[in-house]
């Protein structure tokens, strides 16, 4: 599913090269669920953006589901990212003044398919997420684990090949924490991939596959 | 996505945001509602003016006092000649011109201001002495009654014709108190509002008397005068008939013991020989007088005038309509670039999901030419609302909205839309996600 070759990303600041990423190598399978630790400034978060398509590399090979990131153009990258990539963040990322349901129908406002089915599987999702209820209600109105549910659906709507959550739990208490990974349970034996970096050995844990990230080089 | 969706998610952008997109509508709203309102007063007043100055019929010719002076491309400048002079033009003059060929008619104009009374009632009106021509000449129609005749001019006879304000304040029928300058309380003011109310709704049982003053007897710098006719409501701006006394010309030089016309308008015999007739009338007065201290104005050189004061307030209208797209435009801008700002996580969250770069840039554009122009139709509606109140309801001069200024205010608000809506397009349009997912 995903495969990374030497992969290398640096940041300027000034005249000042910081050098994240030092020659990262990764390959996960289709249907595994695979966590990546690491300190704070370890490159997680650069690596989740690389992953995403959210930032470009600049040296190395990337292929998302057999097809090569690095060599595509940004539209190609966009409609890539709409159609195999779902993502859930540590602060949730919902849009305020948009209510339950249209957040989660999002992804599908800017994809190719046809909006008139689409919406019953945006309904299915909440219900499985038991939001059902609250499809109408903005998401100030909900609960830190109430909002990553939605998250989640949102990330799934689209039936994307990869999951790519960023400490999914780190804004949560211990007890929405474990109903949330079951959520990513429950989702990883439905069949997604599901790449989650977190520097919570439990959220980690709970993965098939876990690699440290130290000194920009996966270990 | 299609950009219909970008349409509607920027349907769905305004209203979600539509406190903030409320003050930023407001300074197009006052914008295009300044410029509908100054288009229909520059038209109003251009088309009063044009009225009024274009009533002198083309075959017709002004003589008015003071001496108009030829400017540097050989036209008249009336404009210059319309301040006050002493007028220097008699009676005389006026019967010398009908001797003049091709002179159809001279309706000479002798103008004062006295005291009338009726009753107990005194006003102060505007008394013009002139022919029997007048009422033809000066457009004046007849609200009852009938102008004086020839017979009744040279006899000196003491007959009036009233301007409908004249008639109702003698009347006491006007409903704001007339310039009372002597006499008695007035008998209207002494009624309770009920009272007065009372005599409005049960008019028709007031009696001839109080209705009407033709066949009545009033009195001008204490002779009395019959009044023999009411002239129709004439409110015009500035020259309004309404609050003139109407006699002939020959009893007014007596009763005024005025000398000077205000004015002559000459009427020729046709269209063809104006011209002609323009030069023999100024070397007839010139004949008569020791200067020129007067002028003589064509219809043509009258509009060419008004054609000047038309110019002014066009390019005014110009100046102040670019000055409040300019305050608006820029208003507008500024609010957009602020939430473009406010909502670079949105852009950020939007972009991972998969929105391009392009959709993202036609959501922002399409936001903000939707509220220039919902703000420009509003502006244009309360702009028209206020028009069709002051038309309703003020007589000076009618608001003149035309269909080309609505559209020229809705094509300006969409051009305003479209171009202040690039720079915070562009700028949501160019975030980075990555970037705009962390911005706090």
């Amino acid at each position: 599913m995903i495969e990374l070759k030497d992969v290398r990303k640096h940041y300027r600041s000034g005249n000042l090269k910081s050098e994240v990423l030092r020659g990262v190598n990764l390959q996960v399978k289709k249907g595994e669920y695979v966590a990546i630790m690491g300190k704070s400034g370890s490159g997680k978060s650069t690596m989740l953006n690389l992953l995403g398509t959210l930032d470009v590399l600049d040296a190395g090979e990337y292929k998302l589901a057999g097809k090569s990131v690095h060599k595509m153009r940004r539209g190609k990258r966009v409609r890539l990212r709409n159609e195999e990539i779902g993502f859930v963040f540590q602060h949730f990322q919902l849009i305020p003044n948009l209510s339950v349901f249209q957040n989660v129908l999002l992804p599908l406002t800017y994809g190719r398919k046809r909006l008139g089915k689409k919406k019953g599987r945006v309904l299915t999702l909440l219900d499985e997420m038991g939001l059902l209820d609250k499809r109408n209600q903005k998401p100030d109105r909900l609960s830190g684990g109430e909002k990553q549910r939605v998250a989640i659906a949102r990330a799934l709507v689209n039936e994307p090949g990869l999951i790519l959550a960023d400490e999914p739990t780190g804004s949560l208490d211990e007890e929405t924490t474990e109903s949330i990974l079951s959520v990513f349970d429950r989702v990883h034996e439905q069949g997604a991939t599901i790449v989650v970096i977190t520097h919570d050995l439990e959220v980690a844990e709970r993965a098939d596959r876990i690699l440290r990230l130290h000194n920009g080089v996966l270990v | 996505m299609k950009l219909f969706t970008a349409f509607k998610l920027a349907c769905f952008g305004l209203w979600s945001n539509r406190y903030r997109v409320l003050s930023a509508m407001t300074g197009v709203v006052i914008g295009m509602f300044a410029v509908i309102v100054l288009t229909a007063i520059a038209i109003g007043v251009k088309d009063t003016l044009m009225k009024q100055m274009g009533s002198l019929g083309a075959e017709q010719i002004l003589v008015m006092p003071g001496r108009v002076l030829d400017t540097a491309n050989g036209q008249k400048d009336i404009l210059s000649g319309l301040t006050s002079v002493p007028s220097t033009l008699t009676y005389e003059d006026a019967l010398a011109l009908k001797d003049v060929p091709n002179v159809k008619t001279v309706t000479p104009q002798l103008e004062t201001v006295n005291f009338v009374n009726y009753g107990d009632k005194t006003i102060q009106s505007a008394i013009v002495g002139t022919t029997d021509q007048y009422s033809r000449v000066q457009h004046a129609k007849l609200a009852e009654g009938r102008f004086f005749t020839k017979e009744e001019q040279f006899a000196e006879a003491k007959v009036v014709v009233v301007g409908n304000n004249i008639h109702d304040s003698l009347l006491g029928k006007n409903g704001v108190p007339e310039p009372e300058v002597n006499g008695s309380a007035d008998v209207e003011e002494t009624k309770t509002w009920w009272k007065r109310i009372l005599d409005k709704l049960l008019g028709d049982n007031v009696s001839a008397q109080e209705n009407s003053l033709v066949g009545q007897m009033i009195t001008i710098n204490k002779e009395s005068f019959e009044v023999i006719g009411v002239l129709a409501p004439n409110a015009t701006l500035g020259s309004s008939t309404d609050n003139n006394v109407v006699m002939p010309i020959e009893t007014a030089l007596v009763t005024t013991e005025m000398k000077n016309l205000t004015k002559m308008i000459v009427e020729t015999s046709s269209l063809e020989v104006v011209d002609e007739v323009d030069g023999a009338v100024f070397n007839s007065l010139a004949a008569n007088h020791s200067e020129i201290d007067f002028s003589v104005v064509k219809q043509d050189q009258m509009l060419g005038a008004l054609g000047k004061v038309t110019s002014i307030l066009q390019v005014m209208l110009v100046g102040i309509t670019v000055t409040a797209l300019f305050i608006s435009g820029t208003g507008i801008m500024n609010v957009m670039v602020m939430s473009v700002r406010e909502r670079t996580r949105e852009i950020g969250i939007r972009k991972a999901l998969g929105a391009t770069t392009f959709e993202i840039m036609m959501q922002f554009f399409f936001e903000t030419l939707l509220l220039c122009i919902i703000g420009g139709a509003i502006g244009i509606g309360l702009g028209y609302a206020i028009i069709e109140v002051w038309n309703s309801n003020i007589e000076i001069f009618a608001l003149v909205l035309p269909m080309w200024a609505v559209k020229l205010a809705l094509y300006t608000s969409v051009a305003i839309g479209s171009l202040v809506g690039i720079y915070p397009a562009l700028k949501a349009a160019s975030m980075k996600p990555s970037k705009a997912l962390r911005f706090e």
